[in-house]
């Protein structure tokens, strides 16, 4: 196919020497001012249930210029917060303001008319274009919904979008299935430039591409930034990337922002636990080197019940414990996973004909909790007093009542992290993290993961 | 076969392509219009006579007079395919046929113009196809889009063709039905003693008048002795009958070309109708969701849960004396009725796909810059199911024909006089087994080819859309051949 060769071509194909350099392009403007943003999905089921909080209270700010990062696991929420700043989510609260107009209000004619200045970069090349139109067609159609000059001027914009993200005038009549998954991509960065807008969410606009490939949409991004004083949202899970290009990077998990800091200060000097966790997950280059990763126990708790107080308390290896326990880090691993278990039981749904026995008096008490109480601790040696609340835990639950076990083992083992939502600290210039050991009282959090025998970064 | 063109031009749109090389283009349109000229009253008849009709059922009937007389005066132009032009009726002086085309038996002036019908069609489908392929070469921009595997598929798929054949030849039977018939559902099946012939009595050896209806009462098929006209034969008037008589003594073969139409005309029409219901609301269930989404599939699930048979018959009963009953002998009701109850299923056959594309980033994309959902329904999402939706209705429509030829052997479907294929199966059924056998024998494996035919096009059709699904089971399309025939 013609073209291929465009992205095949450029040699060294290490994006790490190809991508050019990141200059700041940062006006200290703000242009993208969030505050405290919350969407939820409703189930739309007419019992209603508890909706997913995909983004659960944002606030961050970016400025006129800079391309801010967004990284996280799959699930936390960026991708939702995301759609949510262009507008393709509902906000179920707080506010978005772009330069000055908080957009989360807008509607009808004035939704439409805003819509111009933010566009998106989806992730997958192949689903974001529309097979059945030619190239030109899907990226005209931004201009044909607003009118913009007549039809031959759209047409003369088309091929000029074209030649700016490194396609032929002549790919005008091709169809998307002719060309590679990096031209795709090209044709939908095209298409999310043709209104020229200021702000563009780039949503893993690379993740689906070769890594040859990779650079060169990144090198092009960063053109094109240059070229139209472009603003980015930048989301990724690919660390690597977003070190390169981010100005500033958050880091969210569950629906909140963890950490918030320019990009360099972030990744060489972590402050909150979680971006220590995910920074650690870098692979290294160098076989030789023994790095000792900061592996997180369980998986992380479902959107539709996020943890109270910290949501990263039932992963995060320097919770902060109770005073009046005292136990070693081994019983403590194992309380944990003995709450992640509860934790479970209390969220799986019980099935109608449960609901029925328990209407009609039968015992529905779950039957293996002696066993999930000697699976998790029978090789350890269990103080007297944690060893007579996991057994008050067990009889809870073993009345079938796993809601009442899991309250009453937040009440006994829950320190400050699980009753207290943490604050941002200002931990550095600029920089803000979402963590109570920030707070004088408390061992920091890297000094901790250092107690408590990780290796880390800084240490 | 792309011809390569300077890069400047490669923005032009359509016009300018055939201003810049019109050669092909005219000859191409010069000879479609003599094709269409030579056939051009019968069409212009046809239009103006469905319009006047159409008037004439508004209150006051504004101009319908001037469309039916417009029609009429249309009607009697000469053109090529007529009875005019190629008469079949004459009789036999005793040396020679009197009255038919170039002397000939009836039975080959009439096979003439029976051929004469389906070679027009054939050329004049050709040259439709030689006008694309044209267009392919020297005026479309793109030099390949996705359309032109879908068409290649379907080219290379011999069942699919077949299916295609058969139901060209049956809508050509049912649109030329006056003139491909031996004679016309007028004279012979409405009206017969309205009407005159004249035959030879080798008795008196002398030409006689007689009314058709009388004419009719002497070539009956009533399986014993003598009374029998089978296929392609004469009676005893010099009339030729290509598959016999029907126990009235009308001719079959007239009979049949118009039930066509009256089955065409019900399965075409309730499957648009229903095609136009279950797009719409796929494309807005699949939008919205949610609640929109619940009070659809309530509804269709309502309407599946009724006993359709039932239904159609309740309603044929209730609306007898009802003038919707009366609209070309109750068809009308009909497609309205097979339109109401087939349109669950077709939704919920393009429900599916229509949910995935909904799914796609690209409808998101539309969202993102303002498109209004209107517009993305009908540009981002509709052309990914109106192939299926084809599918289905195809599959459907051999399902109607069924059961509206069921309706009418059980005497409740069509009302006489005018023609439909169940009919016919029910009175020749007790003379199944004698020598007018033919009375119920053609229709039923008319009936039968008929439907085939459609499903046939529809494996094609689907096979040609999702090359995937060929011979594999399951997928949104594989469960689409299990799902109609009726």
């Amino acid at each position: 196919m013609p073209g291929t060769a465009a992205d095949t071509a450029t040699e060294g194909t290490q994006m790490s020497e190809s991508v050019v350099d990141t200059v700041s392009h940062q006006t200290g403007e703000t242009l993208l001012d969030v505050q405290d943003l919350k969407t939820y999905y409703e189930d739309g089921g007419l019992l209603g249930g508890d909706p997913v909080k995909a983004v659960d209270g944002v606030s961050f700010e970016i400025s006129r210029g800079e391309t801010f990062g967004l990284v996280g696991e799959s699930g936390c929420g960026k991708t939702t917060l995301g759609r949510t700043l262009i507008q393709l989510e509902t906000a179920t609260s707080g506010t978005v303001s772009f330069d000055g107009t908080d957009i989360t209000e807008l509607s009808g004619g004035d939704l439409k008319e805003w819509r111009r200045n933010a566009q998106m970069v989806f992730q997958d090349p192949e689903s974001s274009l529309n097979d059945r139109m030619t190239v030109g067609e899907i990226i005209r159609e931004p201009l044909d919904v607003h009118e913009q000059g007549t039809a031959r001027e759209r047409r003369e914009k088309v091929r000029t979008l074209l030649d700016q993200v490194g396609l032929m005038p002549e790919h005008y009549y091709r169809y998307p299935h002719q060309f590679s998954g990096g031209q795709r991509q090209r044709i939908g960065i095209a298409r999310a430039l043709a209104l020229e807008p200021e702000f563009v969410v780039l949503d893993e606009p690379v993740s689906a591409l070769d890594v040859s490939v990779q650079a060169q949409i990144l090198n092009l991004l960063e053109e094109l930034q240059e070229e139209f004083g472009l603003t980015y949202l930048f989301i990724a899970h690919d660390l690597s990337v977003v070190r390169h290009i981010c100005d500033r990077v958050g880091v969210m998990y569950l629906g909140n922002l963890m950490e918030v800091g320019p990009t360099e200060q972030l990744f060489q000097r972590p402050e909150n636990p979680y971006t220590r966790a995910l920074l650690s997950a870098i692979p290294e280059p160098d076989p030789t080197v023994q790095v000792d990763r900061i592996t997180l126990p369980g998986s992380p708790p479902s959107p539709r019940d996020p943890p109270e107080g910290c949501p990263f308390a039932t992963r995060c290896p320097v919770r902060i414990r109770p005073e009046d326990i005292d136990a070693s880090d081994a019983v403590w691993d194992r309380i944990r996973e003995f709450r992640d278990v509860i934790r479970e039981r209390s969220r799986a749904e019980q099935s109608i004909g449960e609901r029925l026995k328990e209407r009609l008096g039968f015992d529905t008490a779950l039957a293996d909790s002696e066993e999930i109480v000697d699976e998790e601790f029978s090789d350890v040696d269990l103080p007297r007093d944690v060893r007579e609340h996991v057994e008050q835990a067990a009889t809870y639950l073993s009345d079938g009542d796993p809601d009442a076990a899991r309250a009453y083992l937040r009440e006994v083992f829950g320190g400050q992290c699980d009753t207290e939502t943490p604050q941002y600290y200002d931990v550095d210039d600029g920089r803000m993290s979402f963590c109570h050991r920030h707070a004088q009282e408390h061992v920091s959090p890297g000094d901790e993961l250092r107690r408590r025998g990780y290796d880390t970064h800084d240490g | 076969m792309m011809e390569t063109e300077p890069t400047e031009d490669i923005d032009q749109p359509l016009r300018d392509r055939l201003k810049a090389h019109p050669g092909p283009a005219l000859l191409w349109g010069a000879v479609l219009c003599v094709l269409l000229l030579l056939e051009g009253p019968t069409y212009l008849d046809g239009l103006l006579g469905a319009i006047g009709y159409g008037l004439a059922l508004l209150p006051g009937s504004p101009g319908a007079e001037a469309f039916a007389s417009a029609s009429a005066f249309f009607g009697e132009l000469p053109h090529l395919l007529s009875r005019e032009l190629i008469p079949n009726r004459g009789y036999y002086d005793g040396s020679a046929w009197q009255g038919t085309f170039l002397g000939l038996e009836p039975k080959y002036a009439w096979l003439i113009r029976f051929l004469l019908v389906y070679a027009y069609v054939a050329v004049l489908l050709g040259w439709l196809w030689y006008g694309y392929v044209l267009f392919r070469r020297h005026y479309r921009a793109a030099d390949w889009t996705p359309t032109d595997d879908v068409i290649d598929r379907l080219r290379s798929h011999y069942w699919g063709l077949f299916g295609l054949a058969v139901v060209v030849f049956f809508i050509t039977m049912a649109a030329f039905a006056p003139v491909i018939g031996p004679t016309t559902a007028e004279e012979n099946i409405e009206g017969p003693y309205s009407y005159d012939m004249q035959y030879y009595n080798e008795d008196t050896e002398t030409v006689e008048n007689i009314t058709i209806g009388e004419a009719n009462l002497g070539s009956a098929s009533r399986g014993s002795g003598d009374s029998n006209v089978g296929i392609w034969s004469y009676d005893d008037f010099g009339r030729f009958h290509p598959v016999g008589t029907l126990v009235s003594g009308k001719d079959l073969f007239t009979f049949l070309a118009f039930g066509a139409r009256v089955s065409l005309f019900i399965g075409l029409g309730s499957m648009a109708i229903a095609g136009v219901i279950a797009t719409t609301l796929a494309l807005v269930t699949a939008y919205y969701k949610g609640v929109a989404d619940l009070i659809v599939v309530l509804t269709s699930d309502s309407v599946q849960a009724m006993p359709a048979l039932l239904l159609v018959i309740l309603a044929t009963v209730v609306f007898k004396n009802h003038w919707i009953a009366e609209l070309y002998n109750g068809a009308m009701l009909f497609i309205l009725l097979f339109a109401l109850i087939r349109w669950p299923g077709l939704w919920r056959a393009v429900r599916g796909p229509a949910l995935q594309v909904g799914e796609q980033e690209w409808v998101d994309a539309a969202k993102s810059y303002g498109q209004r959902p209107t517009v993305i329904m009908r540009k981002h999402m509709a052309p990914y199911i109106l192939g299926y939706l084809l599918v289905y209705a195809s599959l459907t429509l051999g399902g109607v024909i069924i059961s509206v030829s069921a309706l009418s052997f059980i005497g409740l479907g069509i009302t006489a006089p005018t023609p439909e294929w169940g009919r016919a199966i029910n009175i020749g059924q007790q003379y199944v087994a004698s020598q007018s056998w033919h009375i119920s024998l053609i229709p039923g494996l008319l009936i039968t080819l008929v439907v085939t035919g459609f499903n046939a096009l529809s494996d094609g059709i689907r096979d040609a859309i999702d090359p995937q699904s060929e011979g594999a089971e399951g997928g949104a399309a594989g469960a689409a051949a299990g799902g109609g025939g009726g």
